[in-house]
């Protein structure tokens, strides 16, 4: 049995793109002292153990009250892969030292980065997650292509698992199986579901199609609408800024619509509106902000550095200042 | 090849930030970062701009390593204030009205209604809110259902409090408003998903074979008539027990409803005891017995440790016989050899003489109601009876060498079947064990000894030892669904290593062996290798024997296509 693996049996290592992870925000087991802790993704992949891989762009030896640690990221097609390597594996800390040094000497290099999942709730309540690093290669361009061809391989049977149990009766292991969703997501897919409601896959197919496209030696970044589904034809791309609607709206009846997942869109317009030749000022930001009637600072932070450092929309061309790209 | 007006908007925001950067050095950076790590200039911005920046000696901006929007979460509305906006909440829906609204001249269908907070306390104190739904969630907010809100932000007008349910936002339906239909356990099961099933099974199946039998009682007070035999229905067979009468003569189809599914080694059996219902079923469409009886022949890769009444046609490529003394005193003779078929290898063992000339190897064999053992990952066709075998006048395949046969499995495939032997399959290697490298035997039992120590409890020798050294590899293969063990013995990782065992003991002889499992480390993690050898797989997980070990061959560019095709992504 390969899905509902006992105790005691290694976990496999989940082939994931950086944005599928770090849009996470379920976890999963772990109650027990041995059992394996999870995080679900929106696809349903149940990752313990993760392979991931991408070239170095940041990393930093720290020194915390259990002991020294170090955190890095690895840049994919989709975004970053946070990871650290923590005090209590010190088998990996002289080999983390010349990693340090090589990378502040400029030096940039892909790795293959084998580890754990893990999770913390932040103390507003916000659910981040990352990787505990367990072990890790430099790699050549070769092998890094090939990881992404695997992981968009990947990616895309977990979409079209989704696809299959969004089409199911109900969530249920048997429905789910019916349904043809393959053995080792049923259980995933099934939390998924209940936990994410409805959403759409499409952005995740661009990394698919970003990444596929690296493989291959273009190397371009897509926008999301490019994204065409041979068995979706004429699937009309999403709108994805209900911000000026709700604005619309917002004349006949309702004030100051405070709309949450919006918040990226408006930042994002706020900066293309009013950056001037250099850019607009973070203060500024939060002004225009409030005005919109978004008031939570660290929220609006978070989307800025969402915004720079995934998304790669905007950039900061000297400390404070953002402009769009 | 890149040119440097693809980068132009790239660059001039390079130069913006650090003005003193050279214009051929920025280029020649964004070239690095799409060439070598097939990052797009886009993406590539910033890490390049700090590259500039750092060494123009600017102040860099610390980046922020974990920068996620957070949500608060609540379980009541009096948690709420008036400017949260991205607020995850449990609630009862109440009512939902769906009305459309012109929103920039066009027709949107927009909702509201109420929602009551504190939904799953029985007769506790609930505040009723109003909402609006901006993002058309009818489906999962159906009055009655009590909902997980994710996303959602509050509205304050004139002191009134109400949530929006955004189009971002998420619904999680957490209970329903209507029971769901629960697919009723007296419904039939197809016999391939019982074989993967725990619990009780209902089935409608063809009697295929039975055989009375008696058994002693395990506590010695007597025996216990059972019939025992194999049903199959279009999708497979499985084996049955039955404690008391089973008078359904082979060829009828029955219906057993409520069957408890009991696992024998690795393979599963359907029980029938007193409270299961067997009834004689009527379907003229269900297969006939000899179509099921055709296609329940099974092959050497279906073989499970433990399975009984298997039908199978092996080609024979050896054969010979063994005297030894039985418990009893007795002498006792028992023939042996290997089987192939275009599926794998295994043994075949019988306890009585078949009519088979050494001489006139390959001959294929067609075995009827035999058992299966496994050891150590080989399949042992047992044959009790000399009329279980039969000697076919041909071969139904091109004869196989059995000497270089291994049949390509996909690696998930192999893992969650059964252990086989002649194998061959790919998979990434995660992690290269501790233990590699050269190692201590014990001279006695001859496993591999930990801290100079045979730590074998069933060792006469356990304790310290001088042991006895030896080369091994140890590295778990992956391949994103399914992993395993593998074991390259002395040969093997010769072989692979390009190194003989002297050359690793030199390689380790400074450190321990520490500088070679890093070199290997960095040399295999994240590749693909193919192996070639056998599988053992029981509850525990799999571990692997390879007899051959080498980089996989793969085309980037066509497993590229394959996935574009497999899952029709194109641009």
């Amino acid at each position: 049995m390969i899905s509902n693996q006992p105790r005691g049996r290694r976990q496999t290592a989940i082939r994931l793109f950086a944005r599928e992870f770090y849009e996470s925000s379920l976890p999963d087991g772990g109650q027990g002292e041995y059992d394996p802790r999870f995080v679900v993704t929106k696809l349903g992949a149940k990752v313990n153990r993760m392979y991931v891989a991408g070239v170095i762009e940041r990393l930093e030896k720290r020194e915390t009250e259990r002991g020294t640690m170090f955190s890095g990221a690895v840049r994919d097609p989709t975004g970053l892969h946070l990871w650290s390597v923590g005090s209590f594996r010190p088998e990996l800390h002289i080999e983390m030292e010349e990693l340090v040094a090589k990378f502040e000497g400029g030096d940039r290099f892909l790795m293959a980065c084998i580890g754990k999942s893990n999770h913390y709730t932040t103390e507003d309540g916000g659910f981040r997650c990352r990787m505990q690093m367990e072990d890790y290669a430099i790699i050549d361009r070769e092998t890094y292509a090939n990881w992404l061809v695997e992981t968009a391989h990947h990616t895309m049977r977990r979409i079209d698992a989704l696809n299959k149990a969004q089409s199911a009766e109900n969530t249920d292991a048997n429905s789910l199986r019916d349904a043809g969703v393959p053995k080792d997501l049923i259980d995933g897919l099934g939390l998924a579901m209940n936990h994410y409601g409805e959403w759409d896959s499409e952005g995740y197919k661009v990394g698919v199609l970003q990444a596929l496209s690296a493989a291959e030696g273009r190397v371009v970044s897509f926008e999301e609408h490019e994204a065409i589904d041979a068995s979706e034809d004429g699937n009309e791309p999403q709108e994805k800024g209900p911000v000026s609607e709700a604005q619309d709206v917002s004349d006949e009846s309702v004030p100051t619509p405070t709309t949450g997942g919006d918040i990226e869109t408006t930042v994002l317009e706020i900066i293309v509106q009013h950056s001037g030749a250099e850019g607009i000022d973070y203060d500024s930001i939060m002004k225009h902000c409030a005005q919109r009637g978004f008031t939570d600072e660290d929220a609006i932070e978070d989307t800025i550095y969402g915004l720079r450092d995934d998304k790669c929309e905007i950039m900061e061309p000297r400390f404070g200042w953002f402009k769009p790209m | 090849m890149s040119t440097p007006e693809e980068f132009e908007n790239e660059v001039r925001a390079v130069k913006e930030a650090v003005p003193e950067a050279n214009e051929e050095e920025i280029v020649k950076e964004f070239t690095r970062y799409k060439d070598e790590f097939l990052v797009p200039p886009k993406h590539a911005l910033r890490s390049v701009i700090e590259h500039f920046q750092k060494e123009a000696g600017m102040e860099v901006g610390a980046p922020k390593i974990s920068s996620r929007p957070a949500a608060k979460s609540v379980e009541r509305f009096s948690n709420l204030s008036s400017d949260d906006s991205n607020v995850t909440i449990e609630v009862e829906v109440v009512t939902y009205v769906p009305r459309m609204q012109m929103v920039r001249g066009e027709e949107k269908q927009i909702a509201f209604g109420w929602i009551e907070d504190n939904p799953w306390e029985d007769g506790g104190e609930r505040t009723r809110w109003d909402f609006k739904d901006w993002g058309n969630h009818a489906e999962s907010l159906t009055p009655g259902s009590v909902v997980r809100l994710e996303g959602v932000s509050v509205n304050e007008w004139n002191g009134k409090f109400s949530l929006n349910v955004n189009q971002s936002s998420r619904v999680a339906v957490l209970r329903g408003s209507e029971r769901k239909v629960v697919q009723a356990p007296s419904e039939p099961t197809a016999i391939e998903r019982v074989l993967g099933m725990d619990g009780f099974a209902t089935v409608v199946a063809r009697v295929l074979s039975k055989r009375e039998m008696t058994v002693n009682k395990k506590d010695g007070s007597g025996t216990l008539d059972m019939v025992k035999g194999r049903l199959a229905d279009d999708t497979g067979t499985i084996g049955f027990a039955c404690f008391g009468n089973f008078d359904h003569p082979i060829g009828t189809l029955v219906r057993i409803e409520g069957a408890a599914i009991r696992r024998f080694r690795d393979t599963p059996e359907l029980n029938i005891g007193d409270r299961t219902k067997v009834e004689v079923y009527h379907d003229n469409a269900f297969a006939s017995l000899e179509d099921l009886q055709s296609s329940s022949v099974l092959q050497i890769g279906q073989l499970r440790d433990g399975s009984a009444d298997v039908s199978i046609i092996v080609q024979l490529t050896s054969w010979a016989s063994r005297s030894f003394t039985g418990q009893d005193g007795t002498e006792k003779t028992v023939w042996g050899g290997d089987a192939v078929d275009p599926s794998g290898t295994c043994r075949l063992t019988a306890w009585s003489e078949l009519p088979i000339d050494s001489d006139s190897l390959p001959v294929a064999v067609k075995l009827n109601g035999i058992r299966v053992r496994s050891w150590q990952g080989t399949p042992d066709l047992t044959v009790d009876r000399a009329d279980q075998a039969e000697i076919l006048d041909a071969i139904p395949w091109d004869a196989i060498d059995a000497t270089d046969h291994a049949v390509d499995v996909d690696f998930t495939e192999l893992l969650s079947g059964g252990s086989r032997s002649g194998v061959s399959s790919t998979a990434t290697v995660i992690s290269v064990a501790t233990g590699s490298g050269i190692i201590l035997r014990c001279p006695e039992c001859k496993r591999a000894m930990r801290d100079g120590a045979c730590m074998n409890p069933a060792c006469n020798s356990q304790g310290p030892q001088v042991g006895i050294e030896d080369l091994r590899l140890r590295l778990i293969l992956d391949d994103g669904i399914s992993n395993g063990a593998i074991i390259l013995a002395r040969a093997s990782a010769e072989d692979f290593l390009e190194m003989s065992m002297d050359d690793v003991k030199a390689a380790c002889k400074s450190d321990q062996g520490e500088s070679f499992l890093a070199d290997l480390r960095s040399k295999m993690l994240g590749r693909k290798y193919t192996f070639t050898g056998r599988a053992m797989i029981d509850a525990q997980g799999a571990l692997l024997m390879a007899d051959n070990f080498k980089m996989a061959e793969s085309e980037l560019a066509e497993s590229a296509n394959v996935v574009r095709e497999q899952w029709g992504v194109f641009v």
